[in-house]
């Protein structure tokens, strides 16, 4: 915990963190100050003036709290007739040209201007003139949507592209209300992080168009998850819903805030790659492509399983370390040979050392950590002396092209673990479908050597079972979660500390003695 | 035995048995229209056979085509599948045999022989009634206990249970009744009504016996089991109480059977405290011995009691918004012309009468069918009362149907006995 | 003193009462005047001829629901799923798309409302911030025999036109 300082706000003593401005000061400790332009991550911009407040000192009467800092002794006032009348004006200029879009906006519901207007203002409109005409549904390329009616320039849209992304894309033209957001002639955004200004908006000027009308947000369930989109591990919202008579779906990913990882954003990429947990999954259990149950598809496995001589178990990168340890026990029980090979998840050079890495696997720490062999060479001996592959959802078309893949796969049966009903499943004798991230809760081990937990966030009509489960179906000794856990204990001193479901929520750094513990 | 006894065994045996079931489809349509024009509301009036609607009774075609055609379950749970199905058949049963000894006429003396008119020439008489009404609660009870199912238990219980209550009251006034009339035949009791007291009262039990009346017809009502004594089925608390797992024609018979035991108790009413088939002031020995002029007067009050009729016919079979050419006002006109074609029978056949050797065959056979009509006649007025009843009261609370059969009932009947017997020993 | 109070007497106390059959006696004297009365002349019946005489249906009256359409018989609805959010019974499913004739930006692609969930408590018309959807068709018998049926989809809704006029409607105060 950082130095503390206190301060009063309307006349009553709080403690607060140093070094921090008045909103996120004060914000901390559940006194909300109103803001549309200001952004943590953007740092303050000061053109809305719906922050001012009042700071009993001998200073004007009235300050922006966004650029003022927090200091001891300091006296705030936030309720006086005149900080109000200031809110309400402020209120009343934003909305003077703001259409009445709220039934045909994405943002109703998120929208900050709607929920200032009924907790400061609820002003009736005095205007008397026609509003200002401006354009609406602008395509600014990136699956980025621009109103430039409901727009209340603040910015920050304008200073994502310039701070973070630095590429500069967008900005503001013309004067007082023809002030306008827009691109460039012929340049539309163009970087990997452009939809974060969907997020970014406090109104519903920047929607996306991938989501555009898709719900409205307030029915919207959200649950924390962690994108497997690359060895990152960016928080994130998954925001998804039940459609009366329908499965739960998954409507979009937006970035959550964890300062340890990847701060207030995410990647494009990351962003949209929730469409994978909803098309194209594996939803039967098939033996030799006849839909059976799975059960029975289960008891076909374990004769296989006895039948082959040699076996080789092949671990996906993406799974979390409680389902490893159990296809490792699993492997060890067999007596089979265990390999995470996984070089076709790895893209070079598309790292961008931001966010985005090379390694678009999740917890390939994980394999490591847990003394996995990846190598290629190891693998493709494994497999050309076995009778029997069982592969946990690794996407080997990824590493192999087909005919590689078919003369590597020839003599040998394939049980196929996934979670994706794809090219490589069905050339699989048996097929087994497994949840995705989203439908079950583990651990993840990141680029940076952060452990994180998520959760269980969707929970499908018909929840197919994790992969730590048919693991354990397929002879595991490792039954439940608890059991993996305590397993996991053995491989990460640090985690005798918590339980499954204790664990920090900002992540858990591990420190390189851990990360070298590799066979203890 | 000649021919003609034959035929009267016929006749007698037909008529305790097939009238009882002509009435199942009076009783329904008495009770569907009446709780209507009770409720102020008209009942059944749609179903029709080419626009012919008979006031109703075409519903009764309907209903009964329902429940023959639908499916009849016996439940997968139901263990004792052939008391399950027995029991509706006793219900029935003992209802339509119940009926049997009741005189629907004066014995007929043709040919120096006497017929007597009631389905089985008992002795016992009133005792068998008593003893079938008893045993009809076996057939509810059965049900309950086969339908396995918890309200259907519970139903049976309290049918049980208020049987035996409210026996006990109904033996005790019929015990008064006996002793008043000193006989348990009901041909002779009927016969013994049609006597006059003081010369200008009809000596009928009714008169007798005013509480013995009120406490039979209390107990009748809950013998057979009809609001405001219907626990039974207790709609609202017990679903349908004892046949609520019974569908289409088991369910059909329950709901016949309660019809049959309603007339068979109006007939028992009647019989015991309205006469019987005495037409009131004319004992049998005069409207034998009177024959004609009373086939005289109802020459002349049929056609006036028809005119009115046909006048409320034409009034009321009417549709009561506007519509052309009313197909209704032409079904009224068939009616009547129908009614009046039996008006003009039955004037041909008492202009027969008329002509008739006067204190011969003829003369007993009118009389006799005169009595019929008369006993009829009654036992649908007994019968409306049933339904006037059903759509006055309320049902009754459990613990207030017990206490009205053993605290008040009971006792009543009880004192009702010695008065009766004070009386009786008194006046011989 | 705010609320009037009103003391009853308790009935059943007195003797008369006690006996019950007079009691009883005079409910049978009522029942029977009804039925004596309804049978000399069945006109007095309380009773509508339906389905030969329609009852009259008023302006406020929640009948089936339609949507209502512009001039040129485009659908009003904007898709903002303020009825199906407002649905107490959520029998309301839409589906929204982008609407591209310029008169707005979005469009309801699909509108469905399952008749035999909807409770016909009118919050969505109350809900609708562009009156697009109404209960005015005066419709309220709702038969058919089989449930696929029942679930209104958006043709449908938007053919079916309203009973009233619009003055009718607008002073019905809906």
């Amino acid at each position: 915990m950082a130095d503390t300082i206190k301060l009063f706000v309307n006349g009553v003593e709080v403690e607060v963190e140093a070094g921090k401005n008045l909103i996120d000061a004060i914000g901390a400790v559940g006194i909300e100050i109103p803001h549309l332009c200001y952004h943590p991550a953007l740092g303050a911009d000061g053109n809305c003036r719906m922050c001012l407040v009042g700071i009993e000192d001998g200073r004007p009467p009235l300050v922006p709290a966004c650029k003022t800092p927090a200091q001891a002794g300091m006296k705030v006032l936030l309720d006086a007739a005149h900080i109000k009348k200031i809110q309400r004006d402020v209120m009343e200029l934003e909305l003077i040209n703001h259409p009445t879009d709220c039934p045909i906006c994405d943002q109703a519901g998120e929208c900050k201007l709607q929920d200032y207007y009924m907790s400061y203002g609820r002003p009736e409109s005095r205007m008397t003139v026609p509003q200002v005409q401006k354009s609406k549904k602008l395509d600014f390329g990136c699956g980025v949507v621009h109103d430039q009616e409901r727009c209340v320039t603040c910015g920050r849209c304008v200073r994502f592209c310039r701070q973070i992304t630095k590429t500069g894309e967008l900005g503001i033209i013309n004067r007082t209300d023809d002030a306008r957001v827009n691109i460039f002639p012929g340049r539309p955004l163009n970087n990997r992080y452009a939809l974060n200004v969907v997020d970014l908006c406090p109104v519903g000027a920047m929607t996306s168009k991938d989501f555009r009308f898709k719900q409205r947000v307030w029915f919207l369930k959200k649950a924390p998850g962690i994108c497997h989109g690359c060895a990152k591990g960016c928080n994130i919202t998954i925001e998804h819903n039940r459609e009366k008579y329908q499965d739960d779906i998954i409507y979009r990913f937006r970035p959550r805030l964890n300062p340890q990882v990847n701060g207030y954003f995410m990647c494009d990429a990351g962003r949209l790659s929730y469409r994978q947990e909803n098309e194209g999954r594996l939803l039967e259990a098939r033996l030799s492509s006849q839909i059976r149950p799975l059960s029975d598809v289960l008891a076909a496995c374990n004769q296989e399983i006895e039948r082959a001589g040699k076996i080789v178990v092949l671990l996906s990168p993406n799974c979390s370390l409680e389902q490893m340890v159990a296809v490792k026990t699993l492997s060890a029980k067999l007596g089979a040979s265990l390999s995470g090979f996984s070089d076709g998840y790895v893209k070079a050079g598309d790292g961008d050392g931001y966010l985005i890495q090379d390694d678009k696997s999740a917890n390939r720490a994980g394999l490591t950590l847990l003394g996995i062999d990846c190598t290629q060479e190891t693998f493709e001996e494994a497999v050309r002396e076995a009778q029997l592959l069982i592969n946990f959802n690794n996407d080997l078309t990824r590493s192999y092209t087909d005919s590689e893949l078919k003369k590597l796969l020839k003599d040998t049966k394939v049980i196929a673990v996934a979670t994706h009903n794809d090219r490589l499943t069905a050339m699989a004798d048996i097929a087994i479908p497994v949840a995705t991230s989203s439908e079950y809760a583990g651990c993840l081990i990141n680029c940076d050597n952060i452990l994180q937990a998520f959760a269980l966030a969707v929970s499908k009509n018909q929840q197919p079972l994790d992969i730590g489960a048919i693991a354990a179906k397929l002879g595991s000794p490792l039954q439940s979660r608890a059991e993996q856990f305590a397993e996991l204990r053995k491989y990460i001193s640090i985690l005798k500390d918590f339980e499954a479901d204790t664990l920090p929520a900002e992540g858990l750094k591990l420190n390189d003695s851990e990360a070298a513990n590799v066979t203890a | 035995m000649s021919l003609l006894d034959s035929v009267m065994i016929v006749v007698r045996v037909a008529f305790s048995a097939f009238i009882p079931l002509c009435f199942i489809a009076v009783c329904v349509w008495m009770e569907r229209r009446g709780a209507g024009y009770f409720q102020d509301r008209s009942g059944p009036n749609r179903a029709n056979i080419f626009g012919f609607r008979a006031a109703g009774l075409v519903q009764n075609l309907a209903d009964a085509a329902k429940l023959i055609f639908k499916e009849d379950v016996i439940s997968g749970h139901i263990k004792h599948k052939f008391y399950f199905v027995l029991a509706p058949v006793i219900v029935f049963f003992t209802a339509l045999v119940s009926f049997a000894v009741v005189p629907f006429a004066d014995t007929l003396v043709v040919g120096g022989k006497s017929y007597i008119m009631q389905g089985i020439p008992l002795d016992l008489g009133i005792l068998w009634f008593l003893s079938f009404v008893g045993f009809s609660v076996y057939g509810i009870i059965l049900a309950g206990w086969s339908s396995t199912n918890k309200y259907g238990v519970l139903g049976a219980l309290r049918s049980a249970a208020q049987v035996i209550s409210y026996e006990i009251p109904m033996g005790l006034a019929i015990v008064s009744l006996l002793v008043v009339y000193g006989t348990v035949n009901l041909n002779e009791i009927a016969q013994f009504q049609g006597k006059l007291l003081f010369g200008f009262i009809p000596m009928w039990g009714a008169v007798l016996q005013p509480i013995g009346m009120v406490i039979f017809i209390i107990a009748a009502f809950a013998e057979t089991n009809r609001t405001p004594f219907d626990l039974a089925e207790g709609e609202s608390e017990l679903v349908a109480g004892f046949h609520v797992e019974y569908s289409a024609m088991k369910f059909a018979i329950f709901f016949m059977g309660e019809y049959v035991a309603m007339f068979a108790s109006s007939a028992m009413i009647v019989t015991l405290f309205f006469g019987g088939y005495q037409v009131p002031f004319l004992s049998t020995a005069t409207l034998i011995g009177q024959a004609k002029p009373v086939a005289f007067l109802l020459m002349v009050i049929i056609p006036v009691v028809m005119h009115f009729f046909a006048g409320w016919i034409r009034r009321s079979n009417v549709s009561h918004y506007p519509r052309e050419n009313d197909p209704r006002v032409f079904e009224a006109t068939v009616y009547i012309k129908c009614l009046w074609g039996l008006v003009i029978f039955l004037e041909i056949v008492l202009l027969a009468i008329l002509f008739s050797a006067s204190g011969g065959a003829t003369a007993h056979i009118f009389v006799v069918l005169l009595q019929l009509c008369t006993f009829l006649v009654k036992v649908t007025m007994m019968i409306f009362v049933y339904i006037w009843v059903r759509w006055t009261l309320p049902r009754f609370r459990y613990d207030q149907l017990q206490k009205l059969g053993w605290q008040m009932l009971l006792p009543l009947a009880l004192l009702n006995i010695f008065i009766t017997s004070a009386f009786v020993v008194a006046l011989s | 003193m705010g609320a009037k109070v009103k003391t009853m007497d308790r009935k059943g106390a007195s003797f008369q009462e006690r006996l019950y059959l007079i009691e009883i006696f005079k409910g049978m004297a009522t029942t029977f005047g009804h039925f004596f009365r309804n049978l000399l002349d069945n006109r007095k019946l309380y009773v509508r001829h339906y389905p030969e005489v329609q009852p009259e249906i008023p302006v406020r009256w929640r009948g089936r629901h339609r949507l209502t359409t512009h001039a040129d018989g485009t659908v009003k609805c904007v898709a903002c799923f303020m009825c199906q959010t407002n649905c107490p019974a959520n029998c309301i499913m839409i589906e929204a798309g982008e609407r591209l004739d310029g008169k707005t930006e979005k469009m309801p692609v699909k509108f469905k409302i399952d008749l035999l969930e909807c409770i016909y408590c009118g919050y969505c018309v109350e809900a609708c911030p562009l009156d697009a959807i109404r209960m005015d068709t005066g419709i309220f018998s709702v038969t058919d025999n089989n449930r696929e049926s029942f679930v209104l989809e958006l043709p449908e809704l938007l053919t079916t036109p309203g009973a009233f006029s619009e003055e009718e409607y607008k002073k019905g105060g809906a």
